[in-house]
């Protein structure tokens, strides 16, 4: 076997040992420095949070599971510390179940840092079972009918970070964090008839699906997987700060480089080959 | 009749708690019971019928109140919308039937394997050993049981987070593999495909703005730095032909709502039996 189709032949195992290499030592080594560069819909979506008065609940809808915790996870803490820094209230609703624990958890956790209070400066209203068009369309007519209690069974009523939210008039925006291709349903049954502002945080590998929306200016700011989620945290101060989306943007880095070099490789030796196949016919007709 | 409608409904909706919310729950669960009794027994063109009206009016329903939002002139409210919080309701208890639906299944599948000791009958024991411990730990835990959070968190994090997370992430490796296997430049369009792959995955991180940072931010050079070309492929050719792939979705997807709104749709329950 010569260099050439062994380029196009490396073993997979080793493959699977050299990509786990690569993803890992970046998320070892942590390293706090975020992206430079800001992509519009991430600094859209900063001018969008920015300006939600600050009378008004922001919907933080969780569509995610464990699956894309890397990068739905790191975007949901960031929107959510940014809401804290600003005192702006906002209501977390799952549905998934596993994303209902888990964006519990994160919200949990910044309270605690941040010196925040559950019912007074945001709620979790729990999971609730997907079947959006006509649960958004309700919500928007009477909040409080449709979502009634929040995650332990507390009416809504008896928490002050809600208690005030009747319609779509006292919402200011919402932030969907989503693996999947549920931004149509929002723009069609609640943000675009409301004219609430939505924020999409979507998986990298769906992004791509929302530029139409960005263009059109039914989205009115996107974070483009945990990239989005770093250069977010980069507009709100943590430019140097250790975090999960940081470690994870050079792990991703890393990774990238490593794939195309694999291409690279692979089609070197795909051409090399065809060139000495040529070679051995006689240099072709 | 409408005040008398709306004091029952009142009634009907009021919060309730211990017994007299198991009373409800369980005649409500009743006449569930009832009704779908009475639904099988009903002769199956009938049947049919009650199936196909039950969906043109709730297909009905939300079409008209999304598209003719009729306006009262003497309230100045929308008579249709004013009532969609409580068909939101209704829609939520009925998906939470599904979930039933999905258990019960689950149950059946699992149940007849364990029973009969067939293939693999141990991942049906540690279906059930699973489901019921964590709902039970759950619910225990709801209730602010001593001890239980932490048993339910081995279980949630522990078990179901990691479990989940590490299938998930088994997709790395077979894109790896995938890539480095079947992305062969064998024509000019393998060759587009491998040219913008590779500006857009070396745009999207940080190490892709570090390779060019050596052009100027702004002016004619600042065009050629990766960030801006990656973006200007997102937001012009991609753009384009997500529109025409959203054009394309749109109207298959109205074709087959309009199917299953006047019960067209072949296949599914309407050529069986009911």
């Amino acid at each position: 076997m010569n260099i050439f189709t062994r380029l196009q032949t490396i073993d997979r195992r080793v493959l699977y040992l050299l990509i786990a290499l690569v993803i890992t030592v970046p998320l070892l080594v942590r390293p706090g420095r975020h992206p430079r560069v800001k992509f519009n819909e991430v600094r859209n979506a900063y001018k969008t949070i920015s300006n939600v008065p600050k009378d008004k609940l922001v919907i933080i809808s969780i569509t995610w599971g464990p699956g894309t915790t890397a990068e739905n996870g790191p975007q949901t803490e960031v929107m959510m510390r940014h809401l804290f820094q600003r005192g702006v209230k906002f209501a977390v609703v799952s549905w998934d179940q596993a994303g209902n624990e888990l964006s519990y958890e994160i919200g949990k956790k910044l309270e605690k840092e941040m010196g925040k209070k559950y019912g007074v400066d945001w709620v979790h209203l729990g999971y609730r079972v997907y079947y959006p068009q006509v649960v958004f369309r309700g919500m928007a007519q009477n909040f409080q009918k449709v979502m009634e209690y929040d995650k332990f069974h507390t009416p809504l009523s008896k928490l002050p970070a809600v208690s005030g939210v009747k319609t779509s008039k006292d919402i200011g925006a919402v932030i969907e964090i989503t693996p999947s291709g549920t931004l149509e349903l929002w723009i069609a049954y609640f943000n675009g008839p409301y004219r609430i502002p939505l924020i999409y945080c979507p998986t990298a590998v769906m992004a791509a699906e929302a530029y139409p929306y960005i263009d059109s200016g039914q989205i009115n700011g996107m974070l483009n997987g945990v990239i989005g989620a770093a250069q977010y945290e980069a507009l709100i101060g943590m430019q140097n700060a250790k975090t999960d989306a940081a470690a994870t943007s050079w792990a991703l880095s890393a990774a990238h480089i490593f794939i195309i070099l694999l291409i690279v490789v692979g089609n070197l030796g795909y051409l090399a080959t065809k060139r000495a196949a040529r070679g051995g016919n006689g240099g072709g007709r | 009749m409408g005040q008398s409608l709306h004091h029952i409904w009142t009634w009907l909706a009021m919060p309730r708690h211990g017994l007299a919310l198991a009373v409800f729950i369980i005649g409500a669960l009743g006449i569930g019971a009832l009704f779908l009794g009475i639904l099988c027994s009903v002769p199956a063109r009938f049947r049919k019928g009650i199936v196909m009206a039950v969906t043109f009016i709730g297909g009905l329903y939300l079409s008209l109140e999304f598209l003719v939002p009729y306006k009262n002139v003497h309230t100045g409210k929308y008579p249709l919308t004013e009532v969609m919080p409580t068909v939101a309701n209704l829609e939520i208890v009925i998906g939470c039937f599904a979930l039933l639906l999905g258990i019960w299944n689950l149950f059946q599948i699992h149940g007849k394997t364990l029973m009969k000791f067939g293939k693999d009958w141990y991942n049906s024991a540690i279906f059930f050993l699973t489901f019921f411990s964590i709902a039970i730990l759950g619910f225990l835990r709801d209730k602010g049981v001593h001890g239980t959070p932490e048993m339910f968190s081995i279980l949630f994090s522990g078990f179901l987070l990691s479990l989940q997370s590490t299938t998930f992430s088994l997709i790395a490796f077979y894109i790896v593999s995938a890539a480095y296997r079947a992305f062969r430049i064998r024509s000019a369009e393998a060759g587009f495909m491998m040219v913008a792959a590779t500006i857009i995955m070396l745009a999207l991180v940080p190490v892709g703005a570090l390779l060019t940072a050596w052009l100027p931010e702004t002016g004619f050079l600042s065009a050629f730095r990766l960030e801006r070309i990656g973006y200007w492929i997102l937001t012009s050719p991609n753009m384009a032909a997500q529109r025409a792939i959203a054009f394309g979705v749109a109207v298959g997807a109205l074709a087959t709502g309009l199917r299953i709104w006047l019960s067209l749709e072949r296949g599914s329950f309407f050529d069986r039996q009911l």
